[in-house]
């Protein structure tokens, strides 16, 4: 079922590998052979992993065994390679004669990425490390290269955006953009963007304004106002995190390890932008569209159940380009620069046309700034 | 070594009393059995799908889980209204109230914590909550606060009670040097509880239903009213297949507890009300949709009327003394109280919390039903491990569980 | 005694720990940040590499100094002299046809502005102002400053437009032309580009499972 599908699924742990290459020593053909082991062994992994991790409590008495666990994890964590090698070759013992190389380096990947640490507290050295493993298993699962890279904030730069609401004109060029961009679930028509039109004369009455409009635009008497995640400097939504998946960088983004996040989903109870959105199912991306330029914070592809959001595109930013959205705005209303560089226009905006954020009284301090003409 | 084989003989001991017991008894285990393996196939499918599989979405992000979450930890912190008046204030009444109390808040924290983990997009990664091995974001995190505070608790209920069965076991009595420490601290922890599980909620400034400076004390008051409310029922129950006595004025002392604390709650809806409605702004949006419905969306409105009319009654009933004493009309007021705090913390606080959203936009929620079969398999998980608790506990208060030691026997 | 000040040394710490939580940045708000931190930008970000290969011209406007794309290569027919070889009056003839038949004016009224208003029947390859100076067509936007000064304001500053690459220096930003056809320079109606059918349903159906 899995061979000739054009759609591949994205999450690490449960996914089958493709049709791999690579002779295997049992006397069968390699499709007969190769096929039903690996999935033993996907299969076998994730149990393991399922049952180290949770086990039964996941219905049953909860919190002794989750600790019970966690001793056994730490061990395995210290001793790391040497005690996460005989794991993962335990699990692939019963097929170690059968299955391919490609096989056993996967269950290695998965148990490696499985049990690292939290991104923002990894060396560079770790950070290239699980981008490197990233890259691989995406070869190893689709047979096709994609590009990650991990680059850290830009010294002297702050980010800040600015947003002109008397030149939007609704076209919704910048959501389809960004969705193409950052490899968002297609199934659940995921949008980090949010284009709302509002009755001018009203002023910001957001309850009363359509954001998924679909009529020729712009209409006569309204005005279009997008928002999408604001990248507070004082950001509620990282301050609730329980395990610090989320995080401000130094450059001001607001970004998400992917990986360490436990979907609890208290960020998003937290956010008064509507700037965080959650897989509520495994996300899927057609292959002949996944943008293969991704970084390991913006967007590479996320798995079910954790939380992701606007990165103002950090693959991009972090090489000097503006996100997609300010690129593919026809009207010029989206405006992208260093905050901390007196040159820079978003500067200029900030300092010459008269600008407000949203709720500011919450004292969020959004880097996201509306203006008009 | 003397310690371990006792501890070998009790966990024995308690085996073989909560598999043998009446055609009932096992009619009810069995019930349950089967409730949880319901559950489990529920959770099954939630691991396999993702959350999408339940009512929630980025609109309402918390649900059922949350909301069944958030009022259990009020019946776990409950318990501290019968431990401070035993171990306190000496209140002698309490004692063998107490015992079932926490092993009734041993059973409400461990649903809390399977709800909270049921709630989870990624269980398989939990264990980057513990500290030392995951990162903790401690102090900042309110939900970190609770992980500890519910361990903590947790913790205590169950080496408090643990200590004193384990001493009558004995036929030793307990020494009060050892648990009244514990029992102390208990009491200030099951506030902290309650307080840290508020302020979950209250510390968000995206919400304005939450955020509200009374959100924490009215949990402390519906969490006294409906968990002493629960106890009551389990004693009766208790009381009614069991041979353990509970004496006619423990139950009349925890009734004036439930009045009480009853009786608070109401004033500080009726305080919560006036506030939303006298001068409503735009924050009061959340209350108009629980209590009126907003742009016709009405989904929580029999909900909280229910929840309503069943607190006011309750509570009025239960204000005079003579139909206080009448069990009858107790258990019945009791039952009445406990279902309406039930929907008025759960429902009636996560889910209007979500509505409308950032940006005044409504999406209703209404829980799929193999979120429901997950959260009923949570509650008869609480159940079964109440009744072994209780019945070990029973057993050993009885004195049909005694330690036999090899000198007994020559 | 010493107890005692353990006690106070714990609590002092906790309390300092505690107080020290929530503001870890030094800062009020993001605009004290900017205004203590701001350095013009000199990293090793630059926009240079992503404009390599196009052919841009460096304008002086008031204190802005910046790129913008080189215009004349990009029109079709230019030079125009070549077609305009002689005035315009002895090039219309009733049985030709017309060469710029698809340009409809859509910019002001004619009591306003016509063809002349920018062009130079006397002089097809340049531009020319109100005054009658001669401007060249890479700086077409000396053209629409006279009226839309506004515009030019925030388009020199950043505010209007585009930028042609990054938001790292040099800067290079796209002129009115590269979005604004001169001859009906107003944008148009027409669908949008995405429609989310999910939150269609789940705001209408949201109780339907």
């Amino acid at each position: 079922m899995s061979e000739n599908k054009k759609w591949y699924s994205l999450d690490l742990g449960l996914k089958r590998k493709k049709a791999s290459s690579g002779g295997c020593g049992c006397g069968k053909s390699e499709g007969d052979c190769n096929s039903p082991k690996e999935e033993l062994s996907a299969e076998e992994f994730y149990e393991a992993a399922i049952n180290a991790s949770i086990g039964d409590e996941r219905h049953r008495d909860g919190f002794e065994q989750v600790f019970d666990v966690k001793m056994d994890r730490r061990s395995a964590f210290k001793k790391l390679t040497a005690s996460l090698l005989i794991g993962a070759g335990a699990v692939s013992t019963s097929c170690s004669l059968t299955s391919s190389g490609d096989a056993k380096e996967k269950a290695q990947i998965d148990w490696e990425e499985q049990f690292k640490g939290n991104y923002k507290l990894m060396s560079d050295e770790e950070k290239k490390k699980t981008v490197d493993r990233l890259m691989r298993s995406y070869e190893l699962r689709t047979g096709k290269n994609i590009s990650m890279t991990a680059e850290n904030a830009e010294e002297d730069v702050l980010f800040g955006y600015a947003f002109n609401i008397s030149k939007c004109q609704g076209y919704m060029d910048c959501v389809t953009a960004c969705v193409e961009e950052n490899n968002q679930d297609r199934n659940s028509e995921m949008q980090y963007i949010r284009i709302h039109e509002m009755k001018d004369g009203e002023g910001f009455k957001f309850d009363k304004a359509d954001d998924n409009y679909y009529h020729e635009v712009p209409v006569e008497g309204h005005f279009y106002m997008g928002t999408q995640c604001f990248h507070c400097d004082n950001p509620p939504c990282v301050d609730v995190c329980p395990v610090q998946a989320t995080w401000k960088e130094e450059d001001g983004l607001v970004v998400v390890d992917y990986d360490w996040c436990i979907g609890c989903r208290y960020c998003m109870a937290a956010c008064p932008y509507d700037g965080r959105r959650f897989n509520w199912s495994k996300p899927e991306v057609p292959e002949n569209e996944v943008n293969k330029n991704q970084h390991y914070l913006g967007n590479r592809m996320r798995k079910k159940g954790v939380m992701e959001k606007c990165t103002f595109c950090v693959q991009r930013s972090r090489k000097g380009k503006n996100p997609a959205c300010v690129e593919a705005c026809p009207t010029g209303a989206r405006i992208f620069g260093n905050l901390l560089d007196p040159n820079s226009t978003i500067r200029w905006v900030l300092e010459n046309k008269k600008v407000f954020r949203l709720k500011e009284d919450l004292g969020t301090e959004p880097k996201f700034w509306y203006f008009m003409d | 070594m003397r310690q371990f084989k006792v501890f070998k003989s009790l966990v024995v001991d308690s085996l073989d009393t909560i598999t043998k017991g009446s055609v009932k008894y096992h009619l009810w285990m069995g019930f349950l059995t089967l409730i949880i393996l319901i559950g489990m196939y529920c959770y099954s499918i939630q691991l396999e799908e993702g959350l999408s599989v339940t009512g929630m979405n980025d609109r309402v992000s918390w649900g059922l889980y949350i909301s069944n979450f958030t009022f259990l930890v009020g019946v776990a912190a409950a318990a501290v209204m019968l431990v401070m008046p035993t171990y306190i204030l000496k209140d002698i009444d309490f004692k063998q109230a107490v015992l079932i109390g926490e092993g009734l808040a041993v059973a409400a924290l461990i649903m809390c914590i399977a709800f909270v983990i049921a709630d989870m997009g990624g269980p398989a990664v939990l264990w980057h909550m513990i500290p030392g091995i995951g990162v903790f974001n401690f102090p900042k995190s309110m939900l970190a606060w609770d992980v500890i505070v519910l361990n903590g608790y947790l913790f205590i209920n169950i080496t408090i009670p643990f200590y004193i069965l384990f001493r009558h076991y004995q036929g030793k009595e307990a020494k009060k040097s050892v648990y009244l420490p514990g029992a102390v601290l208990s009491v200030f922890w099951a506030v902290a509880i309650h307080l840290v599980t508020a302020f979950l909620y209250q510390g968000l400034q995206a919400r304005p239903f939450w955020n509200n400076a009374l959100l924490g004390p009215r949990f402390l008051a519906s969490a006294f009213a409906a968990g002493p409310a629960l106890i009551i029922l389990v004693l009766a129950i208790i009381k009614h297949f069991t041979a353990f006595k509970v004496e006619e004025r423990t139950i009349k002392k925890i009734a004036m507890i439930v009045t009480v604390a009853a009786q608070i709650n109401l004033i500080m809806l009726i305080s919560e009300l006036f506030k939303e409605f006298y001068a409503p702004t735009h924050h009061s949006e959340s209350a108009y949709y629980l209590f009126f419905g907003l742009h016709g969306k009405t989904a929580l409105l029999p909900w909280i009327w229910t929840a309503i009319s069943l607190n006011v009654i309750a509570t009025a009933m239960l204000t005079f003394n003579r139909l206080r004493n009448n069990p009858k009309v107790l258990y019945f007021c009791c039952a009445m109280l406990f279902v309406a705090i039930w929907i008025e913390k759960g429902f009636g606080l996560i889910v209007p919390g979500f509505i409308p959203g950032p940006y005044g936009k409504i999406v209703e929620y209404l829980p799929t039903s193999i979120e429901v079969g997950v959260t009923i398999g949570i509650w008869a998980l609480g159940a079964f491990i109440f009744t072994i608790l209780a019945k070990t506990a029973i057993g050993i208060e009885l004195g049909e569980l005694r330690y036999k030691s090899k000198e007994d026997t020559l | 005694m010493k107890n005692k000040n353990r006690i106070y040394c714990t609590l002092l710490l906790l309390f300092a720990i505690l107080s020290s939580c929530k503001n870890e940045g030094e800062y009020h708000s993001v605009s004290d940040r900017i205004a203590a931190e701001e350095v013009p930008y000199h990293g090793t970000l630059s926009s240079e590499e992503l404009l390599a290969g196009r052919d841009l011209i460096k304008i002086t406007e008031g204190d802005h100094i910046f790129l913008i794309p080189e215009r004349k290569s990009q029109i079709k027919s230019f030079a125009c002299i070549e077609c305009h070889s002689k005035p315009l009056s002895q090039m219309k003839e009733p049985d030709k046809t017309k060469a710029h038949w698809d340009i409809t004016i859509k910019h002001a009224n004619i009591e306003t502005m016509n063809c002349a208003s920018c062009h130079n029947p006397q002089d097809m390859n340049n531009l020319r102002s109100l005054t009658g100076s001669k401007i060249d067509f890479d700086l077409s936007y000396k053209l629409c400053a006279q009226c839309h000064n506004t515009q030019f304001k925030d388009w020199k500053g950043g505010a209007h437009g585009k930028k042609i690459s990054g938001w790292t220096p040099p800067r290079a930003s796209m002129t009115c032309v590269e979005c604004h056809n001169p001859h009906d320079p107003g944008f148009s109606q027409r669908w949008p580009a995405q429609f989310n059918t999910k939150k269609a349903i789940e705001r209408k159906e949201g109780l339907d499972h």
